[in-house]
Protein backbone atom coordinates (compact mmCIF):
# COMPACT_ATOMS: atom_id res chain seq x y z
CA UNK A 1 0.00 0.00 0.00
CA UNK A 2 1.29 3.44 -0.83
CA UNK A 3 1.84 5.71 2.16
CA UNK A 4 1.10 9.38 2.10
CA UNK A 5 4.78 10.10 2.63
CA UNK A 6 6.13 8.03 -0.24
CA UNK A 7 8.25 10.19 -2.50
CA UNK A 8 6.08 11.50 -5.32
CA UNK A 9 7.02 11.03 -8.96
CA UNK A 10 6.47 13.63 -11.65
CA UNK A 11 3.31 11.88 -12.78
CA UNK A 12 2.02 11.91 -9.17
CA UNK A 13 2.50 15.66 -9.09
CA UNK A 14 1.49 16.86 -12.55
CA UNK A 15 -0.99 15.65 -15.16
CA UNK A 16 0.44 15.21 -18.72
CA UNK A 17 -1.46 18.28 -19.95
CA UNK A 18 -0.09 20.30 -17.00
CA UNK A 19 3.42 19.20 -17.99
CA UNK A 20 2.69 20.34 -21.57
CA UNK A 21 1.41 23.65 -20.30
CA UNK A 22 4.53 24.17 -18.19
CA UNK A 23 6.72 23.31 -21.15
CA UNK A 24 4.96 25.81 -23.45
CA UNK A 25 5.13 28.52 -20.75
CA UNK A 26 8.89 27.98 -20.51
CA UNK A 27 9.14 28.00 -24.32
CA UNK A 28 7.26 31.31 -24.36
CA UNK A 29 9.96 32.70 -22.09
CA UNK A 30 12.43 32.09 -24.92
CA UNK A 31 14.02 28.83 -23.82
CA UNK A 32 13.51 27.23 -27.19
CA UNK A 33 12.07 23.66 -27.36
CA UNK A 34 11.66 22.60 -23.78
CA UNK A 35 10.89 19.12 -22.51
CA UNK A 36 10.24 17.97 -18.98
CA UNK A 37 10.48 14.18 -18.71
CA UNK A 38 11.00 11.46 -16.19
CA UNK A 39 13.79 9.92 -18.24
CA UNK A 40 17.12 11.50 -18.89
CA UNK A 41 17.83 13.17 -22.27
CA UNK A 42 21.08 14.36 -23.63
CA UNK A 43 21.97 17.75 -22.23
CA UNK A 44 19.12 17.55 -19.69
CA UNK A 45 19.61 18.78 -16.17
CA UNK A 46 17.92 17.27 -13.09
CA UNK A 47 14.95 18.88 -11.40
CA UNK A 48 15.38 18.13 -7.70
CA UNK A 49 12.66 17.95 -5.22
CA UNK A 50 13.16 16.79 -1.65
CA UNK A 51 16.49 15.12 -2.34
CA UNK A 52 14.88 13.36 -5.26
CA UNK A 53 15.40 13.88 -8.96
CA UNK A 54 11.81 13.95 -10.05
CA UNK A 55 12.35 15.01 -13.64
CA UNK A 56 14.84 16.00 -16.32
CA UNK A 57 14.65 19.32 -18.10
CA UNK A 58 16.14 20.04 -21.48
CA UNK A 59 15.86 23.02 -23.78
CA UNK A 60 17.50 24.81 -26.71
CA UNK A 61 19.11 27.42 -24.49
CA UNK A 62 22.14 28.13 -22.34
CA UNK A 63 22.89 25.93 -19.32
CA UNK A 64 22.48 29.01 -17.11
CA UNK A 65 18.96 29.65 -18.34
CA UNK A 66 18.14 25.97 -18.10
CA UNK A 67 19.29 25.86 -14.48
CA UNK A 68 17.13 28.88 -13.69
CA UNK A 69 14.19 27.19 -15.35
CA UNK A 70 14.84 23.98 -13.37
CA UNK A 71 14.86 26.02 -10.15
CA UNK A 72 11.57 27.59 -11.16
CA UNK A 73 10.06 24.17 -11.87
CA UNK A 74 11.15 22.74 -8.51
CA UNK A 75 9.77 25.84 -6.79
CA UNK A 76 6.41 25.18 -8.44
CA UNK A 77 6.64 21.49 -7.58
CA UNK A 78 7.18 22.32 -3.91
CA UNK A 79 3.69 23.81 -3.69
CA UNK A 80 2.15 21.06 -5.76
CA UNK A 81 3.81 18.49 -3.51
CA UNK A 82 2.72 20.28 -0.37
CA UNK A 83 -0.86 20.05 -1.52
CA UNK A 84 -0.44 16.40 -2.59
CA UNK A 85 1.14 15.41 0.70
CA UNK A 86 -1.58 17.16 2.67
CA UNK A 87 -4.29 15.60 0.53
CA UNK A 88 -2.78 12.12 0.85
CA UNK A 89 -2.37 12.47 4.58
CA UNK A 90 -5.91 13.72 4.87
CA UNK A 91 -7.06 10.71 2.90
CA UNK A 92 -5.06 8.28 5.06
CA UNK A 93 -6.21 9.89 8.28
CA UNK A 94 -9.83 9.97 7.21
CA UNK A 95 -9.67 6.36 6.09
CA UNK A 96 -8.16 5.29 9.40
CA UNK A 97 -10.70 7.44 11.23
CA UNK A 98 -13.51 5.85 9.25
CA UNK A 99 -12.24 2.36 9.99
CA UNK A 100 -12.03 3.17 13.65
CA UNK A 101 -15.53 4.62 13.51
CA UNK A 102 -16.78 1.40 11.98
CA UNK A 103 -15.02 -0.64 14.61
CA UNK A 104 -16.62 1.54 17.26
CA UNK A 105 -19.95 1.17 15.52
CA UNK A 106 -19.63 -2.62 15.60
CA UNK A 107 -18.63 -2.51 19.24
CA UNK A 108 -21.59 -0.26 19.95
CA UNK A 109 -23.93 -2.64 18.14
CA UNK A 110 -22.56 -5.55 20.14
CA UNK A 111 -23.00 -3.70 23.38
CA UNK A 112 -26.49 -2.64 22.36
CA UNK A 113 -27.35 -6.28 21.74
CA UNK A 114 -25.92 -7.13 25.14
CA UNK A 115 -28.04 -4.46 26.75
CA UNK A 116 -31.11 -5.69 24.91
CA UNK A 117 -30.68 -9.25 26.23
CA UNK A 118 -29.98 -7.76 29.62
CA UNK A 119 -33.15 -5.75 29.45
CA UNK A 120 -35.10 -8.85 28.36
CA UNK A 121 -33.68 -10.78 31.27
CA UNK A 122 -34.52 -7.90 33.52
CA UNK A 123 -38.10 -7.90 32.29
CA UNK A 124 -38.27 -11.65 32.90
CA UNK A 125 -36.90 -11.09 36.41
CA UNK A 126 -39.44 -8.35 37.08
CA UNK A 127 -42.21 -10.69 35.96
CA UNK A 128 -40.90 -13.40 38.27
CA UNK A 129 -40.67 -10.95 41.14
CA UNK A 130 -44.21 -9.74 40.55
CA UNK A 131 -45.41 -13.35 40.60
CA UNK A 132 -43.49 -14.01 43.79
CA UNK A 133 -44.99 -10.93 45.39
CA UNK A 134 -48.49 -11.88 44.26
CA UNK A 135 -48.03 -15.35 45.67
CA UNK A 136 -46.69 -13.98 48.92
CA UNK A 137 -49.66 -11.65 49.15
CA UNK A 138 -52.01 -14.51 48.44
CA UNK A 139 -50.37 -16.61 51.14
CA UNK A 140 -50.45 -13.73 53.54
CA UNK A 141 -54.12 -13.27 52.86
CA UNK A 142 -54.75 -16.96 53.30
CA UNK A 143 -52.75 -17.27 56.46
CA UNK A 144 -54.48 -14.22 57.89
CA UNK A 145 -57.79 -15.76 56.97
CA UNK A 146 -56.85 -19.13 58.41
CA UNK A 147 -55.59 -17.47 61.52
CA UNK A 148 -58.71 -15.43 62.04
CA UNK A 149 -60.94 -18.46 61.43
CA UNK A 150 -58.77 -20.40 63.83
CA UNK A 151 -58.92 -17.67 66.44
CA UNK A 152 -62.67 -17.38 66.08
CA UNK A 153 -63.04 -21.15 66.37
CA UNK A 154 -60.74 -21.29 69.37
CA UNK A 155 -62.60 -18.41 70.99
CA UNK A 156 -65.97 -20.05 70.44
CA UNK A 157 -64.66 -23.41 71.61
CA UNK A 158 -63.33 -21.84 74.76
CA UNK A 159 -66.54 -19.92 75.45
CA UNK A 160 -68.74 -22.91 74.80
CA UNK A 161 -66.61 -25.42 76.68
CA UNK A 162 -67.41 -24.03 80.13
CA UNK A 163 -71.19 -23.63 79.85
CA UNK A 164 -71.45 -26.98 78.07
CA UNK A 165 -69.46 -28.49 80.90
CA UNK A 166 -71.78 -27.31 83.63
CA UNK A 167 -74.82 -27.93 81.44
CA UNK A 168 -73.72 -31.56 81.07
CA UNK A 169 -73.10 -32.05 84.77
CA UNK A 170 -76.29 -30.12 85.67
CA UNK A 171 -78.28 -32.31 83.33
CA UNK A 172 -76.83 -35.39 84.97
CA UNK A 173 -77.62 -34.06 88.45
CA UNK A 174 -81.10 -33.10 87.22
CA UNK A 175 -81.57 -36.76 86.19
CA UNK A 176 -80.57 -37.89 89.71
CA UNK A 177 -82.99 -35.36 91.22
CA UNK A 178 -85.70 -36.76 88.97
CA UNK A 179 -85.07 -40.24 90.37
CA UNK A 180 -85.40 -38.84 93.91
CA UNK A 181 -88.57 -36.95 92.98
CA UNK A 182 -90.14 -40.09 91.53
CA UNK A 183 -89.99 -41.81 94.92
CA UNK A 184 -91.69 -38.89 96.63
CA UNK A 185 -94.42 -38.33 94.08
CA UNK A 186 -97.66 -40.31 93.85
CA UNK A 187 -97.33 -43.23 91.44
CA UNK A 188 -100.41 -42.45 89.37
CA UNK A 189 -100.52 -42.81 85.60
CA UNK A 190 -100.49 -39.09 84.81
CA UNK A 191 -97.51 -38.37 87.06
CA UNK A 192 -95.56 -41.31 85.61
CA UNK A 193 -96.22 -40.09 82.08
CA UNK A 194 -95.05 -36.62 83.07
CA UNK A 195 -91.85 -37.98 84.65
CA UNK A 196 -91.07 -40.19 81.64
CA UNK A 197 -91.53 -37.28 79.36
CA UNK A 198 -89.28 -35.23 81.64
CA UNK A 199 -86.64 -37.97 81.50
CA UNK A 200 -86.80 -38.05 77.69
CA UNK A 201 -86.34 -34.30 77.58
CA UNK A 202 -83.30 -34.53 79.85
CA UNK A 203 -81.81 -37.39 77.81
CA UNK A 204 -82.27 -35.44 74.56
CA UNK A 205 -80.66 -32.38 76.14
CA UNK A 206 -77.76 -34.51 77.38
CA UNK A 207 -77.31 -35.96 73.92
CA UNK A 208 -77.39 -32.45 72.44
CA UNK A 209 -74.81 -31.26 74.94
CA UNK A 210 -72.57 -34.19 74.10
CA UNK A 211 -72.85 -33.38 70.42
CA UNK A 212 -71.99 -29.77 71.06
CA UNK A 213 -68.94 -30.91 73.04
CA UNK A 214 -67.80 -33.08 70.09
CA UNK A 215 -68.20 -30.23 67.64
CA UNK A 216 -66.18 -28.02 69.93
CA UNK A 217 -63.44 -30.65 70.11
CA UNK A 218 -63.42 -30.94 66.30
CA UNK A 219 -63.25 -27.20 65.96
CA UNK A 220 -60.24 -27.20 68.22
CA UNK A 221 -58.51 -29.82 66.12
CA UNK A 222 -59.46 -28.01 62.96
CA UNK A 223 -58.19 -24.67 64.03
CA UNK A 224 -55.24 -26.31 65.81
CA UNK A 225 -54.64 -23.14 67.68
CA UNK A 226 -52.30 -25.07 69.95
CA UNK A 227 -49.80 -25.74 67.15
CA UNK A 228 -49.84 -23.02 64.55
CA UNK A 229 -46.51 -23.96 62.95
CA UNK A 230 -45.06 -27.21 61.66
CA UNK A 231 -45.50 -30.18 63.89
CA UNK A 232 -46.33 -33.89 63.71
CA UNK A 233 -49.58 -34.33 61.84
CA UNK A 234 -51.89 -37.31 61.85
CA UNK A 235 -53.42 -36.93 58.45
CA UNK A 236 -56.24 -39.42 59.16
CA UNK A 237 -57.26 -37.52 62.30
CA UNK A 238 -57.24 -34.22 60.44
CA UNK A 239 -59.37 -35.77 57.69
CA UNK A 240 -61.86 -37.20 60.23
CA UNK A 241 -62.18 -33.82 61.92
CA UNK A 242 -62.70 -32.13 58.57
CA UNK A 243 -65.34 -34.70 57.58
CA UNK A 244 -67.10 -34.24 60.89
CA UNK A 245 -67.12 -30.50 60.50
CA UNK A 246 -68.45 -30.95 56.96
CA UNK A 247 -71.30 -33.16 58.15
CA UNK A 248 -72.14 -30.56 60.79
CA UNK A 249 -72.12 -27.75 58.25
CA UNK A 250 -74.38 -29.79 55.99
CA UNK A 251 -76.56 -31.16 58.79
CA UNK A 252 -79.62 -30.75 56.56
CA UNK A 253 -78.16 -33.37 54.19
CA UNK A 254 -77.35 -36.98 54.81
CA UNK A 255 -73.88 -37.13 53.26
CA UNK A 256 -72.63 -40.49 52.02
CA UNK A 257 -68.95 -40.26 52.81
CA UNK A 258 -67.01 -43.46 52.56
CA UNK A 259 -63.87 -43.31 54.69
CA UNK A 260 -61.21 -45.76 53.56
CA UNK A 261 -58.33 -44.60 55.65
CA UNK A 262 -55.17 -46.62 55.55
CA UNK A 263 -52.41 -46.94 58.13
CA UNK A 264 -50.30 -43.73 57.86
CA UNK A 265 -47.09 -42.49 59.41
CA UNK A 266 -47.10 -39.05 60.99
CA UNK A 267 -45.68 -36.32 58.81
CA UNK A 268 -44.39 -32.85 59.49
CA UNK A 269 -46.89 -30.20 58.54
CA UNK A 270 -49.08 -27.32 59.49
CA UNK A 271 -52.24 -29.02 60.83
CA UNK A 272 -54.39 -25.92 60.58
CA UNK A 273 -53.59 -25.36 56.95
CA UNK A 274 -53.82 -29.04 56.02
CA UNK A 275 -57.22 -29.29 57.74
CA UNK A 276 -58.42 -26.31 55.82
CA UNK A 277 -57.12 -27.78 52.57
CA UNK A 278 -58.93 -31.07 53.18
CA UNK A 279 -62.07 -29.24 54.18
CA UNK A 280 -61.98 -27.14 51.03
CA UNK A 281 -61.57 -30.15 48.76
CA UNK A 282 -64.32 -32.02 50.59
CA UNK A 283 -66.56 -28.98 50.46
CA UNK A 284 -66.05 -28.86 46.72
CA UNK A 285 -67.00 -32.51 46.43
CA UNK A 286 -70.17 -32.00 48.46
CA UNK A 287 -71.18 -29.12 46.23
CA UNK A 288 -70.65 -31.30 43.16
CA UNK A 289 -72.93 -34.15 44.21
CA UNK A 290 -76.71 -34.39 44.52
CA UNK A 291 -78.76 -36.40 47.05
CA UNK A 292 -77.70 -39.68 45.38
CA UNK A 293 -74.01 -38.70 45.31
CA UNK A 294 -71.23 -40.40 47.14
CA UNK A 295 -67.83 -39.24 48.32
CA UNK A 296 -64.90 -41.56 48.87
CA UNK A 297 -61.99 -40.45 51.05
CA UNK A 298 -58.95 -42.72 50.72
CA UNK A 299 -55.53 -42.52 52.27
CA UNK A 300 -52.50 -44.63 51.55
CA UNK A 301 -48.73 -44.54 51.93
CA UNK A 302 -45.79 -45.91 49.99
CA UNK A 303 -42.60 -47.53 51.28
CA UNK A 304 -40.89 -44.15 51.71
CA UNK A 305 -43.68 -42.83 53.89
CA UNK A 306 -45.13 -40.49 51.28
CA UNK A 307 -48.84 -40.01 51.72
CA UNK A 308 -51.61 -39.89 49.14
CA UNK A 309 -55.01 -38.48 50.03
CA UNK A 310 -57.69 -39.15 47.45
CA UNK A 311 -61.01 -37.36 47.63
CA UNK A 312 -63.35 -38.58 44.95
CA UNK A 313 -66.96 -37.82 44.11
CA UNK A 314 -69.41 -39.04 41.50
CA UNK A 315 -70.83 -35.59 40.99
CA UNK A 316 -71.23 -33.26 38.04
CA UNK A 317 -67.53 -33.08 37.15
CA UNK A 318 -65.64 -30.10 35.87
CA UNK A 319 -65.89 -29.05 32.22
CA UNK A 320 -62.61 -29.51 30.40
CA UNK A 321 -62.36 -25.82 29.54
CA UNK A 322 -62.41 -24.85 33.22
CA UNK A 323 -60.05 -27.56 34.48
CA UNK A 324 -57.00 -25.37 34.02
CA UNK A 325 -58.59 -22.57 36.02
CA UNK A 326 -59.98 -24.33 39.05
CA UNK A 327 -56.78 -23.63 40.93
CA UNK A 328 -56.80 -19.97 39.91
CA UNK A 329 -57.50 -17.55 42.71
CA UNK A 330 -61.11 -16.36 42.63
CA UNK A 331 -62.19 -18.86 40.04
CA UNK A 332 -65.53 -20.26 41.01
CA UNK A 333 -68.05 -22.31 39.06
CA UNK A 334 -70.68 -21.49 41.61
CA UNK A 335 -72.89 -18.43 41.71
CA UNK A 336 -71.11 -15.36 42.89
CA UNK A 337 -71.48 -14.91 46.64
CA UNK A 338 -71.66 -18.58 47.52
CA UNK A 339 -67.96 -18.80 48.23
CA UNK A 340 -64.74 -16.93 47.92
CA UNK A 341 -63.50 -19.10 45.07
CA UNK A 342 -60.25 -19.53 46.88
CA UNK A 343 -60.94 -23.07 48.10
CA UNK A 344 -58.85 -25.05 45.64
CA UNK A 345 -56.22 -22.33 45.34
CA UNK A 346 -55.65 -22.53 49.07
CA UNK A 347 -55.56 -26.33 48.91
CA UNK A 348 -52.97 -26.21 46.12
CA UNK A 349 -50.83 -23.59 47.86
CA UNK A 350 -50.93 -25.54 51.10
CA UNK A 351 -49.91 -28.78 49.39
CA UNK A 352 -47.13 -26.94 47.57
CA UNK A 353 -45.99 -25.36 50.81
CA UNK A 354 -45.59 -28.93 52.05
CA UNK A 355 -43.58 -29.72 48.90
CA UNK A 356 -46.44 -31.84 47.68
CA UNK A 357 -48.52 -32.11 44.56
CA UNK A 358 -52.19 -31.76 43.85
CA UNK A 359 -53.74 -33.60 40.92
CA UNK A 360 -57.13 -33.12 39.40
CA UNK A 361 -58.92 -35.67 37.27
CA UNK A 362 -62.47 -35.06 36.20
CA UNK A 363 -65.07 -36.28 33.78
CA UNK A 364 -68.14 -34.25 33.06
CA UNK A 365 -71.24 -35.80 34.69
CA UNK A 366 -69.13 -38.67 36.02
CA UNK A 367 -67.20 -37.16 38.86
CA UNK A 368 -63.98 -35.62 40.07
CA UNK A 369 -60.96 -37.10 41.79
CA UNK A 370 -58.50 -34.91 43.58
CA UNK A 371 -55.28 -36.48 44.79
CA UNK A 372 -53.10 -34.71 47.30
CA UNK A 373 -49.60 -36.12 47.51
CA UNK A 374 -47.65 -35.21 50.64
CA UNK A 375 -44.02 -36.24 50.88
CA UNK A 376 -42.73 -37.73 54.13
CA UNK A 377 -39.92 -35.17 54.26
CA UNK A 378 -39.55 -31.69 52.82
CA UNK B 1 9.46 1.45 9.87
CA UNK B 2 12.71 2.04 8.10
CA UNK B 3 12.40 1.42 4.45
CA UNK B 4 15.43 0.07 2.55
CA UNK B 5 15.24 -0.33 -1.18
CA UNK B 6 18.09 -2.46 -2.49
CA UNK B 7 17.44 -1.54 -6.14
CA UNK B 8 18.46 2.08 -5.61
CA UNK B 9 20.48 1.30 -2.45
CA UNK B 10 18.36 3.80 -0.60
CA UNK B 11 17.36 3.89 3.08
CA UNK B 12 14.52 6.07 4.33
CA UNK B 13 14.27 6.84 8.03
CA UNK B 14 11.55 8.81 9.73
CA UNK B 15 11.78 10.92 12.86
CA UNK B 16 8.68 12.47 14.38
CA UNK B 17 8.52 15.48 16.69
CA UNK B 18 5.63 14.73 19.05
CA UNK B 19 4.19 16.68 21.96
CA UNK B 20 1.38 18.90 23.21
CA UNK B 21 0.12 21.83 21.16
CA UNK B 22 2.38 24.92 21.14
CA UNK B 23 5.31 23.21 22.88
CA UNK B 24 7.64 24.28 20.05
CA UNK B 25 7.79 21.31 17.65
CA UNK B 26 7.56 23.46 14.54
CA UNK B 27 10.07 25.90 16.02
CA UNK B 28 12.49 23.00 16.58
CA UNK B 29 12.17 21.94 12.97
CA UNK B 30 12.58 25.48 11.63
CA UNK B 31 15.69 25.88 13.75
CA UNK B 32 17.11 22.63 12.43
CA UNK B 33 16.44 23.85 8.91
CA UNK B 34 18.38 27.00 9.70
CA UNK B 35 21.17 25.50 11.80
CA UNK B 36 21.90 22.28 9.98
CA UNK B 37 24.07 22.05 6.97
CA UNK B 38 24.07 18.33 6.25
CA UNK B 39 25.34 17.08 2.92
CA UNK B 40 21.87 17.03 1.57
CA UNK B 41 18.94 19.12 2.72
CA UNK B 42 15.54 19.48 1.09
CA UNK B 43 12.93 22.17 1.40
CA UNK B 44 11.17 22.73 4.70
CA UNK B 45 7.52 22.16 4.15
CA UNK B 46 5.29 23.89 6.64
CA UNK B 47 1.62 23.13 6.42
CA UNK B 48 -0.11 25.40 8.83
CA UNK B 49 -3.38 27.22 9.16
CA UNK B 50 -3.66 30.96 9.19
CA UNK B 51 -3.21 31.18 12.96
CA UNK B 52 0.21 29.54 12.71
CA UNK B 53 -0.97 26.29 14.13
CA UNK B 54 0.21 23.15 12.44
CA UNK B 55 -2.73 21.69 10.56
CA UNK B 56 -1.21 18.59 9.01
CA UNK B 57 2.50 18.39 9.68
CA UNK B 58 5.83 20.01 8.89
CA UNK B 59 8.49 18.09 7.05
CA UNK B 60 12.18 18.52 6.44
CA UNK B 61 14.18 15.92 4.49
CA UNK B 62 17.92 15.65 5.00
CA UNK B 63 20.35 13.00 3.86
CA UNK B 64 23.85 11.69 3.28
CA UNK B 65 25.60 9.16 1.10
CA UNK B 66 27.54 6.16 2.36
CA UNK B 67 30.76 4.81 0.85
CA UNK B 68 28.71 2.03 -0.74
CA UNK B 69 26.72 4.68 -2.52
CA UNK B 70 23.93 4.26 0.07
CA UNK B 71 21.42 7.06 -0.32
CA UNK B 72 20.38 7.61 3.32
CA UNK B 73 17.49 9.93 3.88
CA UNK B 74 16.04 11.16 7.11
CA UNK B 75 12.63 12.77 7.04
CA UNK B 76 11.79 14.92 10.02
CA UNK B 77 8.10 15.40 10.71
CA UNK B 78 6.11 17.33 13.28
CA UNK B 79 2.58 16.41 14.25
CA UNK B 80 -0.26 18.78 15.06
CA UNK B 81 -0.54 18.92 18.85
CA UNK B 82 -4.19 19.85 19.19
CA UNK B 83 -6.33 17.10 20.60
CA UNK B 84 -8.76 17.09 17.69
CA UNK B 85 -6.09 16.14 15.14
CA UNK B 86 -5.51 12.70 16.59
CA UNK B 87 -6.09 10.80 13.37
CA UNK B 88 -3.52 13.00 11.59
CA UNK B 89 -1.09 12.38 14.43
CA UNK B 90 -1.56 8.67 14.09
CA UNK B 91 -1.03 8.77 10.31
CA UNK B 92 2.22 10.76 10.70
CA UNK B 93 3.38 8.55 13.55
CA UNK B 94 2.94 5.30 11.66
CA UNK B 95 6.23 3.71 10.59
CA UNK B 96 8.30 6.19 12.63
CA UNK B 97 11.91 5.18 13.38
CA UNK B 98 12.51 7.70 16.13
CA UNK B 99 10.58 10.18 18.27
CA UNK B 100 11.55 13.51 19.75
CA UNK B 101 8.99 14.37 22.38
CA UNK B 102 8.93 18.14 22.81
CA UNK B 103 7.48 18.93 26.24
CA UNK B 104 6.59 22.40 27.46
CA UNK B 105 8.61 23.50 30.51
CA UNK B 106 5.93 25.87 31.79
CA UNK B 107 4.61 24.69 35.16
CA UNK B 108 1.07 25.20 33.95
CA UNK B 109 1.61 22.85 31.01
CA UNK B 110 2.65 19.73 32.92
CA UNK B 111 -0.78 18.14 32.68
CA UNK B 112 -0.77 18.70 28.94
CA UNK B 113 2.66 17.09 28.70
CA UNK B 114 1.36 14.04 30.52
CA UNK B 115 -1.73 13.85 28.36
CA UNK B 116 0.32 14.16 25.18
CA UNK B 117 2.77 11.50 26.36
CA UNK B 118 -0.14 9.18 27.18
CA UNK B 119 -1.52 9.88 23.72
CA UNK B 120 1.87 9.01 22.22
CA UNK B 121 1.95 5.69 24.07
CA UNK B 122 -1.59 4.94 22.98
CA UNK B 123 -1.02 5.85 19.34
CA UNK B 124 2.27 3.95 19.14
CA UNK B 125 0.40 0.89 20.25
CA UNK B 126 -2.32 1.53 17.69
CA UNK B 127 0.16 1.84 14.82
CA UNK B 128 1.99 -1.24 16.06
CA UNK B 129 5.18 0.33 17.44
CA UNK B 130 6.84 -0.64 20.70
CA UNK B 131 7.71 2.38 22.82
CA UNK B 132 10.38 0.35 24.64
CA UNK B 133 12.20 -0.47 21.43
CA UNK B 134 11.77 2.85 19.65
CA UNK B 135 14.57 5.48 19.85
CA UNK B 136 12.96 8.27 21.86
CA UNK B 137 14.37 11.49 23.26
CA UNK B 138 12.50 13.89 25.50
CA UNK B 139 13.15 17.60 25.28
CA UNK B 140 11.86 20.20 27.74
CA UNK B 141 11.54 23.36 25.68
CA UNK B 142 11.07 27.04 26.55
CA UNK B 143 13.81 27.05 29.21
CA UNK B 144 14.05 30.84 28.62
CA UNK B 145 10.68 31.44 30.21
CA UNK B 146 9.70 32.22 33.81
CA UNK B 147 7.35 29.88 35.74
CA UNK B 148 9.00 26.75 34.48
CA UNK B 149 9.66 23.52 36.33
CA UNK B 150 13.28 23.39 37.54
CA UNK B 151 15.62 21.12 35.63
CA UNK B 152 16.75 19.02 38.62
CA UNK B 153 13.10 18.36 39.46
CA UNK B 154 12.47 17.20 35.90
CA UNK B 155 15.62 15.10 35.70
CA UNK B 156 14.79 13.41 38.95
CA UNK B 157 11.21 12.77 37.93
CA UNK B 158 12.27 11.16 34.64
CA UNK B 159 15.42 9.58 36.07
CA UNK B 160 14.07 6.05 36.41
CA UNK B 161 12.69 5.99 32.84
CA UNK B 162 14.57 4.69 29.80
CA UNK B 163 14.44 8.22 28.35
CA UNK B 164 16.73 9.84 30.92
CA UNK B 165 18.56 12.19 30.72
CA UNK B 166 16.20 14.82 29.41
CA UNK B 167 17.25 17.44 26.88
CA UNK B 168 16.76 21.10 27.80
CA UNK B 169 16.09 23.60 25.04
CA UNK B 170 15.02 27.04 24.13
CA UNK B 171 14.01 26.39 20.58
CA UNK B 172 13.11 29.97 19.93
CA UNK B 173 16.74 30.91 20.60
CA UNK B 174 18.06 27.82 18.88
CA UNK B 175 19.69 26.41 22.03
CA UNK B 176 19.41 22.71 22.77
CA UNK B 177 17.77 21.99 19.45
CA UNK B 178 20.78 20.42 17.72
CA UNK B 179 21.84 18.63 20.94
CA UNK B 180 18.39 17.08 21.19
CA UNK B 181 18.61 16.04 17.58
CA UNK B 182 22.08 14.54 18.07
CA UNK B 183 20.88 12.59 21.12
CA UNK B 184 18.13 11.12 18.97
CA UNK B 185 20.54 10.36 16.12
CA UNK B 186 22.74 8.51 18.57
CA UNK B 187 19.90 6.29 19.70
CA UNK B 188 18.60 5.90 16.18
CA UNK B 189 22.01 4.74 14.98
CA UNK B 190 22.01 1.78 17.35
CA UNK B 191 18.75 0.50 15.92
CA UNK B 192 19.50 1.31 12.28
CA UNK B 193 23.02 -0.14 12.40
CA UNK B 194 21.67 -3.29 13.97
CA UNK B 195 19.18 -3.75 11.20
CA UNK B 196 21.05 -2.39 8.15
CA UNK B 197 24.72 -2.90 9.11
CA UNK B 198 25.50 0.75 8.38
CA UNK B 199 29.11 0.52 9.50
CA UNK B 200 29.87 -2.85 8.00
CA UNK B 201 28.20 -2.52 4.64
CA UNK B 202 28.04 1.19 4.01
CA UNK B 203 30.97 2.60 5.92
CA UNK B 204 28.84 4.76 8.20
CA UNK B 205 29.89 4.48 11.82
CA UNK B 206 28.15 6.08 14.76
CA UNK B 207 30.19 9.27 14.78
CA UNK B 208 29.76 9.71 11.03
CA UNK B 209 26.05 9.14 11.26
CA UNK B 210 25.56 11.65 14.08
CA UNK B 211 28.06 14.25 12.95
CA UNK B 212 27.29 14.26 9.28
CA UNK B 213 23.50 14.39 9.75
CA UNK B 214 23.75 17.14 12.34
CA UNK B 215 26.53 19.09 10.69
CA UNK B 216 25.96 22.79 10.91
CA UNK B 217 27.85 26.01 10.38
CA UNK B 218 29.67 25.35 13.62
CA UNK B 219 30.58 21.76 12.70
CA UNK B 220 31.47 22.17 9.09
CA UNK B 221 31.01 18.98 7.07
CA UNK B 222 34.07 16.82 6.99
N1 LIG C 1 9.63 31.60 24.94
C1 LIG C 1 9.70 30.61 24.08
N2 LIG C 1 8.73 30.45 23.17
C2 LIG C 1 8.80 29.41 22.32
C3 LIG C 1 9.88 28.51 22.37
N3 LIG C 1 9.70 27.57 21.40
C4 LIG C 1 8.55 27.92 20.76
N4 LIG C 1 8.01 29.04 21.32
C5 LIG C 1 6.78 29.72 20.93
O1 LIG C 1 5.68 28.88 21.23
C6 LIG C 1 4.68 29.03 20.24
C7 LIG C 1 4.36 27.67 19.63
O2 LIG C 1 5.46 27.17 18.93
P1 LIG C 1 5.29 26.09 17.77
O3 LIG C 1 6.65 25.71 17.33
O4 LIG C 1 4.36 26.59 16.73
O5 LIG C 1 4.63 24.95 18.61
P2 LIG C 1 4.06 23.57 18.08
O6 LIG C 1 2.58 23.64 18.20
O7 LIG C 1 4.63 22.56 19.01
O8 LIG C 1 4.52 23.34 16.67
C8 LIG C 1 5.20 29.99 19.22
O9 LIG C 1 4.69 31.26 19.50
C9 LIG C 1 6.70 29.96 19.46
O10 LIG C 1 7.29 31.18 19.12
C10 LIG C 1 10.91 28.69 23.35
O11 LIG C 1 11.90 27.97 23.46
N5 LIG C 1 10.76 29.77 24.18
MG1 LIG D 1 3.47 23.00 14.94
Amino acid sequence: MRQFEDDPTLTDLLQPQQVSRLESSLEALGLGRVSLTTTRHENAIPVEFNLETVAWLSGDCSQKNLRAAAELVSFILLFVAKYRLAANLHHDATEAGYEELQRKHEALKASEARYRTLSDQLQEKVKEQVETIQKAQQELYESAKTRSVGQLAAGIAHEINNPIGFMKSNLKVAGDYLDELEEKLPGDEATRDLLNDFRDLLAESQDGARRIATIVADLKTFSSIDHAEYTHCRINDLLKAAIHLLRTSYSDRDLAIDERLGELPDIQGNPARLSEAFYNVLDNAVRAIDEEGRIIVKTATDSSGNIAVVIQDNGCGIPEASRGQVFDPFYTSRPVGSGTGLGLTVARDTVRAHNGLIKLESRLNAGTRITLLLPSKH
Amino acid sequence: MADYCSDDNRLNLKVVFYGPALSGKTTNLMQLHTLLMPERKGELMVLETRDDRTLFFDMLPIGLRGSSGLDLRLKLYTVPGQVQHDSTRKAVLSRADGIIFVADSLSAQQDNNAIAFGNLEENLEKVGLDIEALPLVIQFNKRDMADIVAEDVLQERWGPTPWSPLQMASAINGTGVVDTFRALLDRLYSVADNEFRLAERHGIDRAAFVDRLSAGDAHAPV
